[in-house]
């Protein structure tokens, strides 16, 4: 690859742009609503992508993509509801920013860390493509075992003043996560009777019922989710608050650059997704953070560390697929048959018969981050005056066409009706200080543990020193423990201080 | 005055049962089923216990009560989220019948009109979400999602 072709594809991909531009605004639509995955819009626009020459229709995937990831955090910062699973980790510092008066600058923030979050690990992609593609390889699922641990560990560094209630707001939200045939015998676990429950419990519905109706019951106690100071400030919204999100962005570059490589490096393992990327960036952040105890709080770090990471997991997914051949997510499977239809042969061979699509497809991801920066982060100012809207108005609206995005994702009544059910459940733990997000990680990450740790044991026959049985998964551990025992050891340093003071 | 935590059992009280049931249903399947969920499990047994005897300890020394009242405070909210979750119930129930567009402005007049919304507002929002999702999900997206009299009349 020289630096002749390279430039050749950009100044092809930004001919694309009257194919990029409609992919990039129908992404945002369909990433606001939570429901509409991109692989399932992709799916029902399959006939055009079908129709297309090759390079036009991956354009138009790839942006639709990248925007969904970009979109889910809007919702997610303005009324608490996450567009996508991805975007879940981002309501624990975007809505209370939201709350303080601040939605603009955390607009800003999520725009500016996924645009420059996707595009340096896109740009990383392109330069270290081999050897990326060789990391899913090494990451089996005894590692992945230890990747899941990380991201559960998040529901004990979300438990706050009441550790008890985040566990069992963790562990109930994990047991759910069982509900389902198993994964070797596909027998039937707690379903209920429901067959709609037999390949587990579905994302959407409980995103959905945990996040949006849960918090539409209580945020009609108020007439507007934002106090009166935060209304003053959002009334008052001038250009000058996006550009101090720009400035926030511009001192926090470095957290940007690092969590989008954590998402990249967990996107190019097949099967973990957007979800695990940014629950573990923000653990991470939390942890390495000179003031963890401000997270939950409304501070940038915490909308930046989610949206890099999971606008990281875009280029990273698509690694292994053209790489290997190995789809590393739904929407990567669906671009894989376009990509097979039109005749092209995955795996390493590509990038010598077909350079112009394999490195194409990242070029084009990385001029669709940059059109979007430049659609998107105007809009700032004016999406953020939803929090201006009455909660007479904005609480029922979000009920009942949430409710109805509960269906989007299986095409089930039975969803809807769950995702109420969720919602129930949602209000009552939001009442009672149950974490919902420690419920959400559980039904999230829940079945991926089981599924590597299963497959390992079953690789050993049941003999758990597996788990210890491979030199990067015995690193992953020995920093899992780091993660663990680095708080304790801060805090108890923190009280001696204190005491000597 | 007694902090009320008669609520605080709600999610414990869920949970154990669910886990009751998980264990009953999970009880006569191979290890590798059940491996996992026995686990978390037994583990979310075993934190309900714990808060129990914390719940046990406040009660004990006075300082608790079984009230219940965080989960309907403020009361003057309780009729409009009781009426909310109602109406919801009742556009899933009807969805079939009445199909997404007509179902939706319908639902969403009588949702906007318990939460205290008059005036030409009360009739502009549902019309206009209700187009908007027509538009969305059944126009453009072309999803499955049940038609009725509205989206018969247009196709």
């Amino acid at each position: 690859m020289t630096w002749e072709f390279l430039l050749g594809q950009f100044a092809a991909q930004f001919g694309l742009w009257w194919i990029i531009l409609p992919a990039i605004l129908l992404g945002i639509v369909v990433g606001i609503l939570p429901g509409f995955s991109p692989q399932n819009t992709l799916i029902m626009l399959l006939p055009l992508t079908l129709a297309v020459p090759v390079e036009q229709a991956m354009a138009f995937m790839i942006s639709l993509y990248c925007a969904n990831h970009l979109a889910g955090g809007i919702p997610a910062i303005l009324v608490k509801i996450p567009g996508s699973g991805g975007a879940a980790a981002t309501t624990l510092d975007g809505y209370p920013m939201t709350q303080k008066g601040q939605a603009q600058q955390a607009l800003v923030l999520c725009f500016t860390a996924s645009v420059f979050g996707g595009l340096i690990t896109t740009f990383a992609t392109i330069a270290l493509l081999p050897w990326l593609s060789q990391i899913g390889l090494y990451l089996r699922s005894v590692e992945m075992v230890v990747v899941m641990l990380f991201g559960l560990t998040l529901i004990a560094v979300i438990a706050g003043k009441d550790p008890v209630k985040a566990l069992i707001a963790g562990f109930f939200g994990l047991l759910i996560g069982v509900i389902g045939t198993d994964h070797i015998y596909n027998t039937p676990r707690a379903t209920f009777g429901f067959l709609e429950l037999y390949d587990g419990v579905p994302l959407v519905p409980a995103l959905i019922g945990l996040f949006a109706i849960s918090e539409a019951l209580v945020m009609i106690e108020e007439k507007m989710i934002v106090d009166q100071a935060g209304r003053e400030r959002a009334m008052r919204a001038r250009w000058a608050d996006t550009l101090e999100g720009l400035r926030l962005s511009l001192q926090k570059w470095w957290h940007i650059v690092w969590t989008s490589f954590v998402g990249l490096f967990i996107g190019i393992t097949p099967g973990a997704g957007a979800s695990i990327a940014a629950f573990v960036a923000y653990q991470q952040s939390r942890l390495w953070s000179k003031h963890p105890e401000r997270y939950g709080t409304g501070i940038p770090e915490g909308v930046i560390a989610p949206e890099a990471a999971n606008n990281g997991v875009t280029s990273g997914t698509l690694v292994p697929t053209l790489a290997l051949g190995v789809p590393g997510g739904s929407t990567a499977a669906v671009m894989m048959i376009v990509l097979q239809y039109h005749g092209m042969v995955m795996g390493p061979r590509l990038f010598a018969t077909n350079p112009e699509v394999a490195y194409g497809v990242f070029v084009s991801m990385a001029v669709a981050y940059i059109f979007m920066l430049f659609t998107i982060l105007p809009l700032a100012r004016y999406m953020s005056r939803v929090v201006l809207i009455e909660t007479t108005y904005l609480a029922p609206v979000i009920v009942l066409v949430t409710i109805v995005a509960a269906f989007g994702e299986r095409q089930y009544l039975f969803d809807m009706g769950l995702a109420l059910v969720f919602g129930v459940i949602g209000y009552i733990a939001h009442k009672t200080n149950y974490h919902v997000t420690a419920i959400l990680i559980g039904i999230l990450l829940g079945p991926l543990f089981e599924q590597y740790l299963v497959r390992a044991l079953r690789i050993s026959q049941g003999d758990l020193t597996v788990l210890f049985s491979s030199t990067l998964g015995n690193i992953l551990w020995g920093l899992l423990v780091l993660s663990l025992v680095l708080p304790l050891w801060r805090n108890y340093r923190q009280r001696r201080n204190q005491a000597v003071e | 005055m007694k902090k009320p935590q008669g609520a605080d059992l709600v999610i414990p009280a869920l949970a154990l049962g669910f886990a009751v049931y998980f264990f009953v249903s999970i009880a006569d399947l191979a290890w590798e089923a059940k491996a996992n969920g026995m686990v978390i499990g037994a583990i979310l047994v075993g934190l309900i216990a714990i808060q129990l005897v914390r719940i046990g300890i406040g009660l004990a020394k006075g300082q608790a009560s079984l009230g219940f009242s965080p989960l309907w405070e403020p009361r003057e909210a309780l009729g409009k989220r009781v009426g909310m979750v109602a109406v919801t119930i009742a556009f899933i129930a009807t969805l079939n019948w009445l199909g997404l567009t007509l179902g939706l402005a319908l639902a969403l007049f009588a949702a906007l009109w318990i939460m205290g919304a008059r005036g030409k507002t009360l009739a502009i929002v549902p019309l206009a979400v209700a187009l908007a999702a027509y538009l969305l999900f059944v126009a453009l997206l072309q999803s499955d999602i049940p038609h009725g009299p509205i989206e018969r009349l247009l196709s």
